[in-house]
């Protein structure tokens, strides 16, 4: 990807996590009606001993790890 | 001021140190045996791919304690115990015998990170977040610190989040005949921001993004590449490396005690690397308490310009012959049994879960991960 296009996709991607954000409010739902919302199999992880295993895996086995909240490479001889 | 009334004033004075409780333990190993070739390994005949197999023992620990009411402790400890880290090097025509770093060193790695992460309650709706690590194995040491604040909006429907981590790595230089020379290091800079919002009742929805910058000796220095005429020369990467990773998830209550969630995640990076990951996972409770899970992840991937497998002895550019940065796709298939039940009298929860997954790659490289979990809830 060139670098004008890579700065295109960025700024597409940020465009979309303002508008996520300016987005807060648009819906609310009270908490008495978000009992299935704290189930637990609605998180997107089941719990960060297990995501640290799958990121162990993607890490080291994919050059495309990072982001995610942690960061990329760093701590091993990952790509 | 006499014995007797120092006493009878510890007696009334109490200490001030806040509340300690313990919300959880948790306990997780997981195994990873993986079979393959690639062009970076050198255990193989000469002009061909060798060897990637290996294999990850990891036990992983976790505590999580609350302090008074504003502050929560958590610390956890993931131990890998890697087998073959680096293949057995065939170039010098002993296969599997020991010649230092890309064999007996690497032979058995143990490694270990020490992790803690402190959460500050500022009010009822703002979190910050303080992170400090250390992680060490031979020849290899790591530094990581980290902040990040969460504040909720609407009601909690709305949640934004932002995080910072600096990682720095401290490492032995090795070359491909297992000299040593002096150490190298590498820094990791890595910004996060991400949104979840409530979109209703039964449904919840995330973006992320996140931005790493690194910096320094970008390879593991021991690593590889295939020469035309089937002699080997050492890899070459670029020094910098900005990395791009952007997801959208999205989290479906099913009416018959199900869920689905759903995710695709973009990846882009200064190297020319491309990647999506799209994933899916169906959770069904069969009986309360016990859920049964199936997971399904599909990865596509594109080279770096200088990836190679048959690179020009003469030429001066960068190159690698590393088979996770060259061109693939790869699917992950797995399952799990999940059971979480109340125990002492619904006083505490107990969990346990069990749990395999196949990964797949179309350069024929496979990981078979299997884990189980462990914790308890106070």
């Amino acid at each position: 990807m060139t670098g004008r296009g890579l700065r295109r996709t960025l700024a597409a991607l940020a465009a979309a996590l303002a508008l996520a954000a300016s987005a807060a409010g648009c819906v609310v739902v009270p908490q008495n009606r978000r009992k299935h919302l704290a189930d637990p199999m609605m998180r997107f992880q089941t719990d960060a001993l297990e995501a640290h295993a799958h990121q162990k895996l993607y890490g080291s086995r994919e050059a495309a790890a990072g982001g995610d909240g942690t960061p990329a490479g760093g701590g091993c001889a990952c790509q | 001021m006499s014995p007797l009334a120092l006493l009878a004033l510890l007696a009334v004075v109490e200490p001030t140190v806040p509340d300690y409780d313990i919300e959880s333990l948790r306990v997780r190993y997981t195994q990873f045996a993986q079979t393959g070739l690639g062009y970076q390994s050198a255990a193989g005949p000469p002009g061909k791919p060798g060897s990637e197999w290996l294999r990850v023992e990891q036990p992983q620990a976790e505590v999580t304690a609350r302090l008074g009411e504003r502050v929560t402790e958590r610390i956890w400890v993931p131990v890998d115990i890697v087998t073959a880290a680096s293949p057995d090097h065939s170039r010098y025509g002993k296969p599997y015998d020991a010649v230092d770093t890309v064999t007996t060193a690497s032979r058995t790695t143990p490694s270990s990170t020490l992790d803690t992460l402190t959460i500050y309650r500022v009010d009822r709706a703002t979190d910050f977040t303080m992170r400090a690590a250390f992680h060490i194995e031979e020849p290899f040491e790591s530094w990581i610190v980290g902040l990040g604040a969460s504040r909720s909006f609407a009601e909690d429907n709305t949640v934004v989040g932002a995080s910072a981590n600096q990682i720095l790595d401290w490492f032995d230089r090795f070359d491909l005949d297992g000299n040593r020379h002096g150490r190298a290091t590498r820094s990791t800079t890595n910004v996060n921001v991400d949104v979840t919002q409530v979109l209703s009742p039964t449904t919840l929805a995330n973006l992320s993004y996140g931005g790493t910058l690194q910096a320094g000796e970008l390879g593991n220095t021991w690593q590889s590449v295939l020469l035309m005429g089937g002699d080997r020369g050492e890899e070459r990467l670029p020094g910098h490396r900005w990395r791009h990773a952007a997801a959208a998830r999205l989290a479906q209550w099913l009416p018959w005690q199900g869920a689905l969630t759903l995710s695709y995640r973009l990846y882009l990076d200064s190297w020319g690397v491309a990647a999506h990951s799209a994933e899916g996972a169906l959770a069904q409770r069969i009986y309360p308490g016990v859920v049964l899970r199936g997971s399904y992840r599909f990865h596509v991937q594109n080279a770096p310009g200088f990836f190679t497998i048959s690179a020009d002895p003469m030429a001066s550019g960068f190159r690698t012959s590393d088979s996770d940065l060259g061109p693939f796709h790869a699917q992950t298939f797995g399952g799990a049994v999940i059971v979480d039940l109340p125990v002492a009298r619904r006083e505490h929860d107990l969990h346990v879960d069990i749990g395999y997954e196949r990964y797949v790659r179309s350069d024929n490289l496979r990981v078979d991960i299997t884990t189980c979990g462990l914790g308890v809830r106070f």
